[in-house]
């Protein structure tokens, strides 16, 4: 998933907040987790009243289903206005993570190859105008998601890698008849219109997990605007928009078509949801810290800000409103294994990287932990602690000998490398902010001490992506967290070829064909503790060859109004359980 | 007069018509992709090249250029079985906002007009009412504290006196609610309240300026043969004041206001910024922040509009207080 918050221009976001995870280690405010105390409970909600979020950014990153791909709108508009055929546990804690039927009526039957899954919708299922959800108009929406040109890709592409659909499908707006058909075949609907199956071109041992993103969302054809569907998707959920304008306010209503008795994930207790754009961010925190009014019922979209974070971890008076704890996240920095094809050269980038000044600088121990994983330790039957390359310190100071002697090694072994990192440079893609006009003088000086050239490439972060896609760097600074919880949705996507978020180029890599072959087997494992060990090993197999080097596993804080109540990590999403949130007298 | 009033409006015409050239050429040159932007973080380079053909991107300057005016008169189309429809006059789509620019525009201004106009009558009003008390007891008390309060006003920048507002009498005594927009029509009473500390704020810091400028040209004219004349043969003081200082004093500093609030009807950027007011400055920074070209070259031509359309009016009030201005 990716993020909203996108302070290094480029993070793949999404989700696993926390409350399991341990300190910092660090001592002091920030090391621990806070899972909201009295705000995170049901306690006092009494239903009615409208619920106040208030959020820095202009508007909606989307809303159109096929176009999301942010944890916290996924958890949001999935718990709100969209339904999924299958959704999580809308609870606290681990138990959030697991699988529950939605709009089918179970969690999905698989074939014995599980390279076929199918799922029977519910009765009683509508849109807000009253028409009932039919197989067609799941099959219409995972449509949209072929339509590049109209999504640009910025949704999960899961259903365009993965269905068995034969030849080239442009998706519903320009596909002729042969190519609808080609998608109809894989995507297929039951003549009474209640089972939709999906024929995939290989094993997915976990594609009921797949279908939960909001991309295999229905989208009645009747009312597809294309574009402009973002603007005003049709609700499937308790709430459905009433209006839109962007830079100022969305507003949810209760969608009245909705039933209680159809839909086992969401037990709605607000009446509206007042969603405000383009705030000051200094001033939504000074609003929150004083709780008066409205702001009593309001949650934030986005994290306080450092300033203020002492303030409020430090005063007890907070504690029944504030969250701390990590997101999901394991921030990182791709090698380009083309144009750095020396392993010597890539662990001295790791051992010279001075990580405990970037953590100091980007805000300290509430930014995050440092990572040994790939693999989030919210995924916890996928990670275990990683083997790093030896002599990288634990407390992410430099260990500049040890850097030296594989910089030594790497003049012999790989002599052009070595001159290209040393004389003619490396160039460091990352997103330009204010922060990482901070932390670029570490990263120069750091790998500096070991002759390392980091030449500095901050890209506008809106065409991050665009960029690094295109011509990219030697390295390159991302972030990821798993789409669901299953580390098939990190190892795969980040490190194969076929993976949407591969930078490394690591196919050029003669140790990357065995890791492929072993990924293979992996998505296609169907006993999940075996699936595990392989993952397990193909993330160390990772940090063996240095393809990449994690960062940290980060970390958000929220402070809530004082009347919000069931405002819960979900762990799925990174974010609240916004559509169960209530308020108390 | 006609004809001077007819050379006016052509001259002004032209210069709208040379503006919306400029921005568009140098809005055009940037080097960003516009079709770039269009995509997400998957994207791939035959997306970004379908979606140039579909925004026109793939077409030379001059073509884009015509194909923009053409929008402007008869409406324009976006790709092809997508169905994407700006009616006339078109000034683009914008594929971040999903939205017409025409119509982001048409939302945006009313919220600048409410700001600027409010703004305008209190700035005015304070600005030209203690120059006027400056002047008029120069020296003494009163002048001393118009002046204080224009080296203030002057010094403070708008976000400081807009946050500070925000702190004092939203959050620490909570005397007003949050601004939070409400359009004339749909609430009277909610747009009122959203907009007094976005005035005040506005008016404190351009009145200030206008203190100096009242006061500056009132003592001029007072130094004038034609009020000491008037003192001589026996006028009343007030009326001297009202009467012919003051219109005197004033006729450059409405010109200068005028010319004030036509900028500011192209976006009070950081006022409406800090007050998280939806318009035009807020569209324009959003627009600066997603390099949302569609949209900056709409603001800017809106903005270049507004100064043109006061030019010219200025020009024209000009030939009527001052016939000289028309035979030249």
């Amino acid at each position: 998933m990716k993020s909203r918050k996108v302070i290094i221009g480029a993070l793949l976001v999404g989700a696993f907040f926390v409350s399991a995870c341990g300190s910092s280690g660090s001592g002091g405010s920030g090391s621990g987790e806070s899972s909201g105390g009295r705000s995170g409970t049901d306690e006092g909600i009494k239903d009615g009243g409208t619920l106040f979020i208030l959020d820095h950014s202009t508007g909606a990153t989307n809303l159109d289903p096929q176009r999301i791909y942010t944890g916290a709108d996924l958890g949001f508009l999935g718990s709100t206005i969209t339904r999924t055929l299958t959704s999580y546990t809308p609870v606290a804690g681990k138990a959030g993570t697991q699988l529950l039927a939605d709009l089918a009526t179970d969690t999905g039957t698989p074939s014995e190859d599980v390279k076929t899954w199918s799922f029977t919708l519910r009765d009683g299922v509508t849109f807000e105008d009253g028409a009932a959800i039919v197989c067609a108009d799941i099959r219409y929406g995972v449509s949209r998601t072929f339509a590049s040109e109209m999504t640009g890709d910025e949704g999960p592409l899961y259903a365009t890698t993965m269905l068995a659909v034969e030849g080239e499908y442009p998706g519903p707006y320009t596909a002729t008849a042969d190519q609808q058909a080609a998608y109809e075949k894989a995507v297929e609907c039951s003549e009474d219109g209640k089972t939709i199956t999906f024929h995939l071109k290989n094993p997915v041992a976990d594609f009921n997990y797949t279908v939960a993103l909001l991309a295999f969302a229905p989208v009645p054809k009747a009312s597809d605007t294309a574009d402009k569907y973002t603007l005003k998707p049709v609700s499937s959920g308790p709430f459905m928009i009433k209006s839109y304008e962007e830079g100022k306010e969305l507003i949810m209503v209760r969608n009245p078509n909705w039933s209680a008795d159809s839909d086992p994930v969401r037990k709605p207790h607000v009446d509206e949801i007042h969603w405000q754009f383009g705030l000051d961010e200094s001033v939504i925190d000074e609003r929150m810290i004083a709780d008066a009014g409205d702001d009593q019922a309001t949650i934030v979209y986005g994290g306080l800000q450092p300033e203020n974070l002492q303030t409020v971890f430090d005063d007890a008076k907070f504690a029944d409103r504030r969250t701390d704890g990590f997101d999901g996240f394991v921030s990182y920095t791709m090698i380009n294994i083309k144009k750095v094809p020396c392993l010597e050269v890539r662990q001295a980038f790791w051992l010279a990287l001075d990580r405990e000044a970037l953590r100091t600088a980007g805000g300290g121990p509430f930014t995050g932990e440092f990572a040994d994983s790939f693999i989030n330790p919210l995924l916890a039957t996928d990670y275990t602690p990683g083997t790093v390359t030896e002599g990288v310190n634990a407390d992410g100071t430099p260990n500049v000998e040890a850097a030296q002697a594989k910089m030594d090694a790497a003049k012999e072994a790989c002599p052009e490398v070595h001159k290209h990192a040393t004389e003619e440079g490396l160039r460091f893609d990352h997103g330009q902010s204010e922060l990482w006009a901070k932390l670029i003088s570490i990263w120069i000086d750091s790998l500096g001490a070991v002759g390392i050239k980091i030449i500095d490439n901050a890209i506008e972060p809106s065409k991050y992506y665009a960029t690094i896609n295109k011509d990219p760097g030697d390295l390159m600074r991302a972030g990821w967290a798993a789409d669901w919880n299953n580390a098939s949705t990190v190892v795969p996507e980040l490190f194969t070829k076929e993976g949407g978020f591969n930078y490394s180029q690591n196919w050029e890599d003669p140790a990357y064909p065995a890791f492929s072959d072993k990924v293979n087997l992996a998505k296609a494992e169907v006993d999940r503790s075996k699936q595990a060990t392989l993952w397990q090993e193909l993330n160390q197999y990772v940090l063996d060859q240095a393809w990449a080097v994690p960062g940290s596993f980060t970390k958000a804080q929220n402070l809530v109004g004082s009347r919000v109540r069931n405002a819960y990590p979900w762990l799925p999403f990174g974010w609240y359980n916004v559509g169960a949130i209530g308020l108390a007298e | 007069m006609l004809i001077f009033i007819a050379r006016r409006l052509l001259f002004a015409l032209a210069l709208l018509f040379a503006v919306s050239a400029f921005t568009y050429v140098i809005f055009a040159a940037l080097p960003s992709d516009p079709a770039a932007l269009t995509c997400g973080k998957n994207c791939r380079p035959e997306v970004i090249a379908t979606n140039r053909v579909r925004l026109g991107y793939d077409k030379p300057i001059v073509v884009q250029y015509g194909q923009f005016l053409n929008g402007i008169f008869k409406g324009r189309s976006y790709g092809v079985s997508e169905g994407v429809h700006c009616p006339a006059p078109s000034l683009g789509y914008s594929f971040r906002k999903h939205q017409c620019v025409t119509d982001l525009i048409t939302r945006s201004l009313p919220v600048t007009a409410s700001v600027a106009l409010g703004a305008f009558v209190l700035w005015m009003l304070i600005g030209v009412g203690l120059g006027t008390m400056a002047a008029l007891k120069r020296g003494r008390w009163p002048d001393r504290l118009a002046t204080g309060f224009s080296v203030v006003g002057i010094s403070l920048p708008t976000f400081f006196v807009g946050l500070l507002a925000i702190m004092v009498f939203v959050i620490w005594t909570g005397l007003l609610p949050f601004p939070r927009y409400e359009g004339i029509t749909s609430n009277p009473a909610k747009w009122f309240m959203s907009l007094i500390l976005p005035w005040f704020t506005l008016a404190i810091v351009s009145a200030s300026s206008y203190v100096r400028l009242t006061r500056n040209g009132i003592l001029e004219v007072m130094n004038e043969e034609f009020v000491r004349l008037g003192l001589a043969k026996g006028l009343r003081r007030r009326t001297l004041i009202i009467k012919y200082v003051m219109r005197a004093a004033l006729l450059p500093i409405v010109t200068i206001a005028g010319l004030d609030f036509a900028a500011l009807l192209g976006g009070a950027v950081i006022t409406e910024s800090v007050f998280n007011l939806p318009g035009m400055g807020k569209l324009s920074i959003m627009a600066v922040n997603d390099s949302d070209l569609p949209i900056l070259v709409a603001t800017t031509l809106v903005a270049a509009v507004f100064i043109v359309i006061a030019n010219a009016f200025v020009d024209i009030l000009y030939g009527f207080l001052d016939p000289r201005v028309r035979l030249n």
